[in-house]
């Protein structure tokens, strides 16, 4: 196995567009699967040395994050606690202080896997990510990205991604560990758009529940256009149940997750939703 | 085979290592320092915690390779029996050592937290100490030793 530590991203794709290797962010997941054999690389490109993949910034009114930026410089971020809050919330949560460490936000969306706890706020704060190759450069929403198969060309390096600094409020909320029973893990992240007492506007992303992280527009536009009271948190609940209930079908975990939602939608809208009305 | 090299407890190294080959490998089969275990071997239990600059990692789920540069350090760089580091002094007075076998991670998790923060809450300390795992001990004591430890660390 050839393995490459590049120090810039032209030289990055430059090595994955002449040589079909892998590339490796923190490896907490692709470590393993070579390990396993699920991945069986004929080559490396180690992207650890790319100093400028791992910045967090604000620029004209998005924060962007390189995709080597791990979980645990997110979740120290004042930038992202201020303006995607349901992001570090996530960050706080995910695996422990060593995964933390050293997983980073690019490596979760490359790995793309169900429960992956990056990518329901990245939705619901409506993240674009930026995509390199030889062939060119985009910005892709991610929730367009989530429905593309295979999610990348072999040769396409997750650059980073954008997040619009909207002023909208976001929470996230998960059940189950890693390591728990598939049919145990869920995870909710919302953001919505609040004027007076109104919600202007609101999307729900939801993670663990079907093949990969899915941002749910009907239950965007139910949601929106509406006063902020219990009421109107009662309806999101049932709203949500249908969701999961039309994502899994009759699939053996759709009866616990369709109650076990509610419970994980409430406690995502907790740091928006507060006793007596709304926090600012 | 690829040359990385590494500062591991202060020492620098230049080591030829297979492009496969995890961190915890290489401290251990490379360099002899068995003081770094593995439990798990998948980035679940904290056995094999090391600090590499300045950061708590899994040495399980690190390749050798991409700590090309790195600055390591392992259990065996931070104290012996003569002088034993205060987090290992604490651990040993409160008995937060059953089998042993998490507390090089332990160690190392807490060190780092107290190099970073000298007066932690408890609950900094939990966070800290989360991803270490200890089948014996039931973990009381493990935090109890933590927190004598930063006590003794402030003067
Ligand atoms: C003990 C443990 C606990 C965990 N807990 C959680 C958890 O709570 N929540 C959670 O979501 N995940 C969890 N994970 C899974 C894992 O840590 C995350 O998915 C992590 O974000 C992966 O990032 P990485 O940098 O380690 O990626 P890597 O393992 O390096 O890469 C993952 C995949 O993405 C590809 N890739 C990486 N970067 C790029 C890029 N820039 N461009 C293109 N492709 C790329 C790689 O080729 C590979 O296929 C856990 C893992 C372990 C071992
Ligand atoms: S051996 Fe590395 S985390 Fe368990
Ligand atoms: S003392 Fe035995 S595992 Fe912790």
């Amino acid at each position: 196995m050839k393995y490459f530590q590049p120090y810039s991203v032209e030289e990055a794709i430059e090595i994955a567009h002449a040589s079909e290797s892998t590339f490796l962010a923190g490896g907490t997941d692709l470590v393993l699967h070579m390990r396993t054999g699920k991945a069986q690389p004929s080559g490396l490109i180690d992207l650890g040395k790319i100093s400028v993949l791992r910045e967090i910034k604000e620029v004209d009114g998005f924060i962007e994050i390189g995709s080597m930026a791990t979980f645990a410089e997110l979740g120290n971020s004042e930038l992202v606690a201020q303006n995607a809050y349901a992001l570090w919330q996530a960050c706080q949560s995910m695996g422990s202080p060593q995964i933390r460490n050293q997983a980073t936000l690019g490596g979760n969306l490359g790995n793309c896997s169900p429960a992956a706890d990056g990518l329901p706020p990245l939705l619901a704060l409506g993240a674009e990510v930026h995509l390199i190759s030889q062939e060119g450069e985009e910005f892709v929403p991610l929730s367009t990205l989530l429905s593309r198969t295979p999610l990348l060309g072999q040769n396409t390096l997750i650059r980073g991604f954008r997040i619009p600094i909207t002023g909208w409020q976001s929470g996230f909320s998960k059940l189950g560990r890693r390591r728990a029973l598939a049919i145990a893990r869920l995870s909710v992240a919302v953001a919505v758009e609040i004027n007076g007492t109104r919600v202007e506007n609101v999307r729900v992303a939801l993670g663990a529940v079907g093949r990969r992280a899915f941002l749910s527009e009907s239950l965007g536009r139910e949601l929106s256009g509406l006063e902020l009271n219990g009421a109107w948190l009662e309806k999101g609940v049932l709203e949500v149940q249908q969701i999961v209930r039309e994502a899994l079908g009759a699939r053996a975990s759709a009866p616990y997750k369709r109650t076990a939602v509610s419970g994980v939608f409430r406690e995502a809208l907790a740091s928006i939703i507060t006793e007596g009305g709304t926090q600012a | 085979m690829i040359e990385i090299k590494l500062v591991v407890n202060d020492k620098p190294y230049t080591l030829e290592v297979e492009p496969s080959e995890r961190l915890i490998d290489a401290l251990r089969n490379r360099l002899g320092l068995l003081g770094t275990k593995e439990g798990c071997g998948e980035g679940e239990c904290g056995a094999c915690t090391v600090i590499m600059d300045g950061k708590t990692v899994n040495s399980c789920l690190v390749l050798a390779a991409q700590a090309n540069g790195s600055v390591i350090t392992s259990i065996e760089g931070v104290g012996n029996r003569r002088s034993p580091h205060r987090v290992q002094k604490a651990f040993v007075e409160v008995g937060a050592v059953q089998c042993g076998f998490c507390t090089p991670g332990m160690v190392l998790s807490a060190k780092n937290l107290l190099d970073k923060n000298s007066k932690p809450s408890n609950e900094e300390i939990g966070i800290a100490m989360s991803g270490n795992l200890c089948r014996c001990t039931g973990y009381d004591k493990i935090l109890r030793a933590v927190k004598i430890a930063a006590e003794e660390g402030k003067e």
